[in-house]
């Protein structure tokens, strides 16, 4: 079990849990990162942070912070 | 005259798409107490007048940004005749999050299914008829910079206003066993009784806090219903 703000960019990984406080998690869901969703970690910005995923068709820019609140499962 | 809200997410052609309908008739403002701009224009299809209202781009109605809480108060408030929901085609399942929430608030919805250009070329194949009926709302497919679909979409605006759609979008049974407790209170208590009382339901178990201080309820309150 690993955290999104973890994983280095070209490995993908499946949603397990999104936890955080009511406002993020619901962001989080609304922006595709539900329970079984596959992504893609595409890079991360210059000073590692904010990091580009791939999720449903589309490229999500989020900040480590809130990354740290989605569980996932690695993929390889 | 129909009256017609525009929605959908940022960078959908939805300006193109505003443009196209209205011509020149247009009429820019602000919203309410916001300095958000806010389009008006007028629209004719076949001797028929629509008043066309551009609504903010929107990733879903969660009302937690200034452009979803507009969107969401002019559907909610406003009731338009119509609410046409542009579409990307070529990221479709993003978009299609702000359509399924249309369809919970109960607005009466258009699918305008744009950039099917692009689409193509990403190599996705769209049933849309299959779309329109798992949707249960009319589609309109599009390719709004190259004109093509415009004159279907004010065809179908037409229709939709006369035939209003009203799907009801199902979740798992413990969820609509919680959904049917909290309607239930929400009908007793006459809480926003100028809303649907299954929305208002939905919303108040996501403890929403827009509808909570609409409603003038507490978490607690909304908790002990579903206990």
């Amino acid at each position: 079990m690993k955290r999104l703000h973890d994983l280095e960019p070209g490995t993908r990984a499946v949603v397990l849990e999104v936890e955080g406080d009511l406002a993020l998690k619901k962001r989080l869901l609304g922006m595709g990162l539900t329970k079984g969703v596959e992504l893609r970690v595409v890079r991360n910005a210059p000073l590692k942070d904010p990091m580009e995923i791939e999720i449903r068709g589309y490229n999500l820019s989020i900040r480590k912070s809130e990354a740290k609140n989605v569980i996932v499962e690695v993929r390889d | 005259m129909i009256r017609v809200a525009l929605a959908g997410n940022p960078n959908v052609g939805k300006s193109v798409i505003f443009n196209a309908l209205t011509g020149a008739k247009q009429k820019v403002g602000n919203w309410p107490g916001v300095t958000v701009e806010k389009k008006e224009g007028i629209c004719e299809y076949k001797g028929i007048k629509m008043q066309i209202v551009d609504l903010p781009g929107i990733y879903s109605l969660t009302a937690t940004s200034i452009d979803e809480k507009i969107a969401r108060d002019y559907i909610l408030n406003e009731k338009p005749d119509v609410v046409v929901d542009i579409v990307d085609a070529s990221n479709i399942e993003r978009n299609l999050y702000l359509t399924l929430q249309l369809i919970e608030m109960e607005a009466n919805i258009v699918v305008a299914l744009n950039k099917m250009d692009l689409a193509r070329v990403k190599g996705y194949k769209i049933n849309v008829r299959r779309l329109s009926m798992e949707l249960g709302v009319p589609v309109v497919p599009m390719v709004a910079i190259k004109n093509e679909g415009i004159e279907e979409l004010k065809q179908a605006i037409v229709y939709a206003s006369k035939n209003p759609k009203k799907p009801l979008i199902r979740y798992n049974d413990g969820v609509e066993r919680a959904i049917s407790s909290v309607q239930r209170k929400v009908i007793e208590n006459s809480i926003l009784p100028e809303y649907p009382s299954r929305f208002v339901a939905i919303k108040l178990l996501e403890l929403d806090e827009d509808i909570l201080r609409k409603a003038g309820i507490s978490e607690e309150v909304v908790k002990g219903w579903i206990s």
